[in-house]
């Protein structure tokens, strides 16, 4: 993971730096009036070579898009977050799962597994997805072929990923 | 006449409308165009036998509402202060900018001194000259994408720097001139007071900003602006019944409630009214100058627009080097802070209530509007400006 560092810009905003790779740096301002302004360096230099401007609401579409709401790399279908001992991971249900068929209640998952279910995305035909259930309660049954979105510590989603995705072939042909 | 002095306003408005969305427009900053325009159609614009763009006049509301606009920007003045923030900044831009601040005014004293041989005059000279405009230099800074720029903080250091300088100044200034006002040692020494007031206002305002913090605790906006204004109006009555100048007040309160947490939502919820109320100040400035004095004092202006952006490009570049800035930032930092507005304006109005010389209003209109013309230019060509610096430099020394 990159070190992104933080600078106040007093009278404006914040700045965050972020180091790619590369040598390439991304700047980000976040002005108080609620614009964005995207920076890009390339590597050595102290001008930025492109600037994008934002509004609020363009920079929230972006984000998300980065961060793989809409569509996540094919190569990535098992994403994770790690954030201290937070991981946060999209699953998908495997078609001979131990959890296929149960509910979330019945798993008790999160008192005996310390692992919460944020969402669950479907398919919804032609490639689209949509999410089905935003923190889904404890009647929620897991059916093959759904993204489950879940989030707990390190040790418990492994444990979890095991009940979603293990005892079948793994993202099988549906 | 209820009537007329509606018709007046409707069209001071309507022009001040006019001069913010011109500026927007051409990515200029809206000040001297609102002086400009209260200029061309105040009570002294240009008329002849054909034409007459004199339509509007200062009357006791506009004059009153320009007075809020002062008091407006000093107590938002004194809530953007903070001392906390000037320390934490750290010690190379409390260096840079101290030694920029202190040259910048040192050469105000200078031109103030030679233009009028006293002191009065030089003091407000050195207030004119000395600070740059946070308004526009940040303006500056969005439009020609700099703001990531690692020099930019050091150009926002050295503002916040500067703006605590000219709180402390102007609260000085107003005691001077608008209370002991008339002999040397009387003006002095009234500074000296307001300037240990100020001093034990920031000393003791954390013992009992926990009691202004739970009072102002309050979750409706409504009540809580309500509040807020209330206390600023009485204030400055306050101020003015013990004699010390309204507008400080106003500054005061302001660094009272900057060191509590509602410091923030206060800023938001005055900003609007600053910015309104400050335009109106700014066009009734602009009402208040005849642009035929402009040719008695273009020579004095010249010289200070001169003094200020060879002067600026100087001091910049060397409290930037004091930084570890070198080369092309280093450059930056120098040119972007070039441009002088608000401040300016405001001390230019303090000099009028004290009836000094009447040849600071034009003066300081234009000065800012040089400037304001220069600058843009010479911030965007820093590049090449620092191009040529060190072709003459290596030209100079071509062994090394």
């Amino acid at each position: 993971m990159g070190l992104i560092k933080e600078a106040e810009l007093p009278g404006l905003g914040k700045k965050y730096l972020l180091e790619l790779e590369g040598g390439e740096r991304i700047g980000v301002v976040v002005y108080d009036e609620g614009l964005r302004d995207l920076f890009y360096f390339a590597a050595g230099e102290n001008e930025p070579a492109y600037t994008v401007t934002l509004t609020d609401q363009e920079a929230r579409q972006i984000a998300s898009i980065l961060g793989g709401v809409f569509y996540q790399p094919k190569m990535l279908e098992k994403l994770e977050m790690a954030i201290a001992d937070l991981r946060i991971e999209w699953l998908k249900v495997a078609p001979q799962a131990p959890a296929v068929g149960k509910s979330i209640g019945e798993l008790n998952l999160r008192k005996n597994h310390g692992i919460n279910v944020i969402a669950i995305i479907e398919d919804a035909g032609r490639g689209k997805k949509k999410c089905t259930a935003i923190n889904p309660g404890p009647s929620f049954v897991f059916l093959p072929g759904q993204m489950v979105v879940a989030a707990g510590r390190a040790g418990d989603i492994e444990a979890f990923e095991e009940m979603i995705t293990g005892g079948g072939v793994q993202n099988g042909a549906v | 006449m209820p009537f007329e002095t509606t018709t007046n306003l409707t069209i001071i408005f309507f022009l001040i409308t006019l001069a913010i969305l011109l500026a927007n427009k051409l990515h200029f900053s809206s000040i001297p165009l609102l002086i400009l325009l209260g200029i061309l159609f105040g009570p002294c614009g240009p008329h002849n036998a054909w034409f007459d763009l004199r339509l509007v006049q200062n009357c006791e509301l506009v004059s009153f509402l320009s007075h809020l606009g002062v008091l407006l920007l000093l107590f938002y003045l004194g809530l953007e202060f903070s001392a906390s923030r000037v320390v934490q900044n750290g010690p190379t831009i409390l260096k840079g900018g101290t030694v920029y601040v202190g040259l910048n005014f040192l050469r105000g004293l200078i031109l103030g001194w030679v233009f009028f041989h006293s002191l009065p005059e030089t003091l407000i000279v050195a207030g004119i000259t000395t600070i740059s405009s946070s308004a526009m230099v940040t303006k500056l800074l969005m439009e020609l994408k700099r703001t990531a720029n690692p020099e930019t903080e050091l150009v926002l250091g050295f503002m916040v720097y500067e703006d605590a300088f000219m709180a402390v100044y102007l609260s000085l200034l107003y005691t001077y001139f608008l209370t002991g006002g008339t002999s040397f040692t009387s003006g002095l020494l009234s500074g000296l007071v307001t300037l240990l007031f100020i001093l034990a206002v920031l000393f003791s305002g954390p013992r009992f900003s926990p009691y202004l913090e739970r009072w102002l605790h309050i979750r409706s906006g409504e009540s809580f602006i309500a509040i807020g204004f209330t206390l600023l109006l009485f204030t400055v009555l306050v101020a003015e019944k013990l004699h010390v100048a309204e507008a400080v007040g106003a500054l005061l309160l302001g660094l009272i409630l900057a060191e509590t947490s509602h410091a923030k939502r206060l800023v938001q919820m005055i900003a609007p009214m600053r910015d309104l109320f400050g335009a109106v100040f700014f066009f009734a400035f602009g009402m208040g100058i005849d642009y035929r004095e402009f040719w008695a004092v273009a020579g004095i202006t010249a010289v200070a627009v001169l003094a200020t952006v060879f002067g600026n490009l100087f001091t910049g570049w060397f409290s930037a080097w004091i930084c570890g800035y070198r080369g092309r930032p280093a450059l930056n930092v120098a040119s972007i802070m070039i441009p002088r507005g608000e401040l300016a304006i405001l001390v230019a109005g303090i000099a009028a209530s004290a009836q000094l010389t009447a040849a600071f209003q034009p003066f300081a209109a234009l000065y800012v509007l040089a400037l304001a013309l220069v600058s843009p230019p010479l911030a965007k060509k820093s590049g090449r400006i620092h191009n040529i610096v060190t072709n003459i430099w290596s030209n100079l020394h071509p062994a090394k």
